[in-house]
């Protein structure tokens, strides 16, 4: 802000006659614009698909690799494709490290409970750390006008920026270990003090949800680099909280609606409770179908207009309706081609999310420099990311 | 004379693009950017795979990147000088061949579904310690217990009688130590689960009071249902399910997984019951001979069938669980067949 202050005051003192090119101190709008097409993404997804299960597997590094490739290829910003310049080879590492943990971890988990209560701490204390590596490893391999972009949150920042998430799930366990009975008896209720810390555990975790994304949120997006660019997040914590209240409310006006509906339709005709509990099923795909897109839009444009450095605007101006409509779409005509219609429902969905985002830039393009190369070896978090479905929400 | 392309240069410091012109020569790709002039190797370049759509860029191994906005021109310069598509390439821009990859596709489901898939659980089963295989059972039947079922209220020298008549026909059946290890629980069940019977890994058969009331006076019947799930317990066919579930929801994740989680489930629900009539299969095989081998007719169990199909036209259920059994008139077939 003060450079924009001192620089009006230059202005003004040279009479607006610095010699500069006016138009460098405008700021610039950059426009983002996908050209993938679908037709084309599925002939790429048969063939990493067949040749993914022919390997059992062992091919999905390189059909990620090709899938990212195409999709930054057509992805323009102002013109100039996105370039990704992850090594497939080193994200089949990777991939096979988080394959023998996953592995490991399943089955501790059904060995016995103290080994799965040890798998799954492990896993908490690894997780972070992954996917802290994951965000680094991403942004490291893409470029945009020959630049890397980088990713510069620390691991003590990814811990605290989880921590929020963990503590109601601790919770939950402690009163599991202080409140349970040794042998429970399946026909005895539930002791009133676990049930008190479960039921408080739970509340909690609604509670802390928004603020846990939040925080989230502004770990990663306080650690985007372009240039010398370092982007911050500014949003504050209550609009989350707004956005949460919103969604539970979209949550539960339904269910409520649909309740009296039930109550009152029995009370009328009692069969047609029967044909009530087929039609649930559907209700509740339908409204996974719409909320999710809501939310996920609404917070999409939350975070990316909240996202800037000195230079740097990020804005996203993404319709929740059109979002919606596409999702039920996309969802219901996958279903009807048993799967096929996938790589079509993703480049429908990529576009517009994409083309809803824009860039502003202030000053000129040309003279940015890199801050540093930055290289990033460890492909695991990658994988990682990947495998958890840990989505940069872009 | 090589072929040129002129292009943007990016030399990976700096975000502007500067006009450069590439050629390939001697085994090199030669760029000159103005005065500068660079050499690489061409196996050291990560070159763009072709597409319709889409920019091509050239990735060189010191950080710079070569633009190309126009695709064709692109993908012109790089037939002209002799860069082939890699063979994925080629199979992925042609129509016909990504036709033979979806019927091949198609072909390895099938295969897998037909025989990788109890192969591996075959596999799978072998490395599972039964200390496992107990507990799944164990957590099963509490979970059971704590919802639909209730200590059983036949008197206890009924139960006595049947326990001792199931343990002579086992033993009847099996060669000496060849028996399945099976533990039998009698248990009231609330009218949702109805006459049943059913078995759950590690070898535990729950018995529902209501299917031996309803056949008191055919306690041979209530044999060959017991023996209907020794066959189950014998070929681990709980543990068998639990673990081609996983598997199939694993592969199933693979095609659709991250789009839904709900889509991928799906195939997995629609194998279990194709898998399970299957197992319903063996485990009447398995029934007939235990009571063949007692000495008692497998025409038994048509009286138990007419007496469940009653009973299910009186009790307007839901008919959740029957999906899973093979049709009725194919199984008093299969009973009523001559030894």
């Amino acid at each position: 802000m003060s450079n924009n202050n001192d620089r009006n005051a230059a202005d003004s003192t040279l009479g607006n006659l610095s010699g500069w090119p006016h138009s460098q101190y405008r700021k610039r709008k950059l426009d983002v614009a996908f050209t993938g097409s679908g037709s084309e993404y599925f002939r790429i997804w048969i063939v990493n698909l067949l040749l993914s299960l022919v390997t059992l597997g062992l091919y999905l590094p390189f059909a990620k690799a090709r899938r990212l490739s195409y999709f930054y290829s057509n992805t323009l910003i102002d013109g100039q494709a996105l370039g990704f310049h992850g090594d497939p080879w080193k994200m089949l590492r990777g991939f096979l490290l988080l394959a023998v943990l996953t592995l490991a971890y399943g089955f501790a988990a059904r060995f016995s409970p103290l080994s799965a209560m040890a798998a799954f701490a492990l896993l908490c204390g690894l997780w972070p750390a992954l996917w802290r590596a994951g965000l680094q490893f991403r942004l490291a391999n893409t470029s945009w006008r020959g630049l890397r972009l980088g990713f510069t949150g620390s691991s003590a920042g990814a811990y605290a920026a989880l921590l929020p998430l963990y503590v109601p799930a601790l919770l939950m366990v402690a009163g599991q270990f202080l409140f349970a009975p040794e042998r429970p008896d399946p026909r005895a209720p539930m002791p009133l003090l676990l049930g008190l810390s479960m039921a408080a555990s739970f509340l909690l975790m609604l509670l802390m949800l928004p603020w846990g994304v939040a925080r989230i949120k502004r770990y990663q997006h306080g650690g985007y680099v372009y240039a010398d660019q370092q982007t911050e997040l500014t949003v504050p914590t209550r609009r989350f909280y707004g956005l949460g209240l919103k969604a539970l409310l979209l949550t539960l006006l339904p269910l409520a609606l649909l309740g009296a509906l039930a109550a009152i339709a029995v009370a009328v005709y009692k069969p047609l409770l029967f044909w009530m509990m087929l039609a649930l099923p559907l209700a509740y795909l339908l409204y996974f179908a719409l909320i999710t897109p809501y939310v996920s839009a609404r917070l999409q444009n939350l975070v990316w207009n909240g996202t800037a450095s000195e230079l740097l605007q990020l804005q996203s101006d993404l319709p929740a309706r059109p979002l919606a409509w596409l999702t039920l779409k996309n969802w219901l005509l996958t279903a009807l081609t048993l799967g096929l219609y996938r790589p079509f429902a993703a480049v429908h969905t990529a576009r517009m999310r994409l083309q809803a985002m824009s860039l502003m830039v202030e000053g000129d393009l040309d003279g940015w420099v890199a801050r540093q190369s930055v290289a990033q070896d460890d492909a695991a978090g990658d994988a990682a990311g990947d495998f958890f479905g840990i989505d940069m929400g872009l | 004379m090589a072929p040129r392309l002129q292009l943007e240069y990016f030399d990976g410091r700096s975000a502007r693009p500067q006009r450069a012109e590439i050629q390939l020569q001697d085994g090199q790709l030669q760029l000159a950017c103005g005065l500068q002039h660079h050499q690489y190797p061409l196996g050291s370049v990560r070159w763009p795979e072709r597409q319709r759509h889409g920019q091509r860029q050239a990735l060189l191994p010191d950080g710079g990147v070569l633009s190309c906005a126009d695709a064709a021109r692109w993908d012109d310069w790089a037939r002209a000088s002799g860069l082939r598509d890699s063979l994925t390439v080629r199979w992925m821009q042609n129509w016909r061949l990504v036709g033979t990859a979806l019927a091949m596709l198609l072909a390895v489901l099938l295969l897998a579904w037909r025989w990788g898939l109890p192969l591996a659980t075959e596999a799978a089963l072998r490395w599972l310690p039964p200390a496992l295989e107990q507990q799944i059972g164990g957590q099963a039947l509490a979970q059971l217990e704590s919802h639909w079922l209730r200590p059983s209220e036949l008197p206890p020298a009924e139960q006595d009688a049947l326990r001792q008549r199931f343990a002579t026909l086992v033993k009847q059946a099996h060669p000496p130590g060849q028996a399945p290890a099976y533990q039998l629980h009698f248990r009231a069940a609330s009218t949702a689960l109805g006459p049943n019977a059913f078995a759950l890994p590690g070898g535990a058969i729950v018995l529902t009071d209501a299917l031996v009331q309803l056949m008191r006076d055919r306690p041979e019947a209530v044999l060959g249902v017991l023996a209907h799930e020794l066959g189950h317990v014998r070929q681990r066919h709980g543990l068998r399910l639990a673990v081609q579930a996983s598997l199939v929801s694993a592969a199933a994740g693979l095609v659709v997984g991250d789009f839904s989680a709900l889509l991928a489930g799906v195939p997995a629900l629609l194998t279990q019951q194709a898998y399970s009539r299957d197992f319903e299969r063996e485990a009447d095989a398995e029934a007939r001979r235990c009571l063949l081998a007692a000495g008692i007719s497998p025409r038994v169990m048509l009286d138990f069938f007419e007496r469940l199909a009653q009973q299910r036209q009186h009790a307007a259920s839901l008919p959740i669980a029957f999906s899973s059994h093979p049709a009725d008139t194919e199984r008093k077939r299969f009973f009523s067949e001559p030894p």
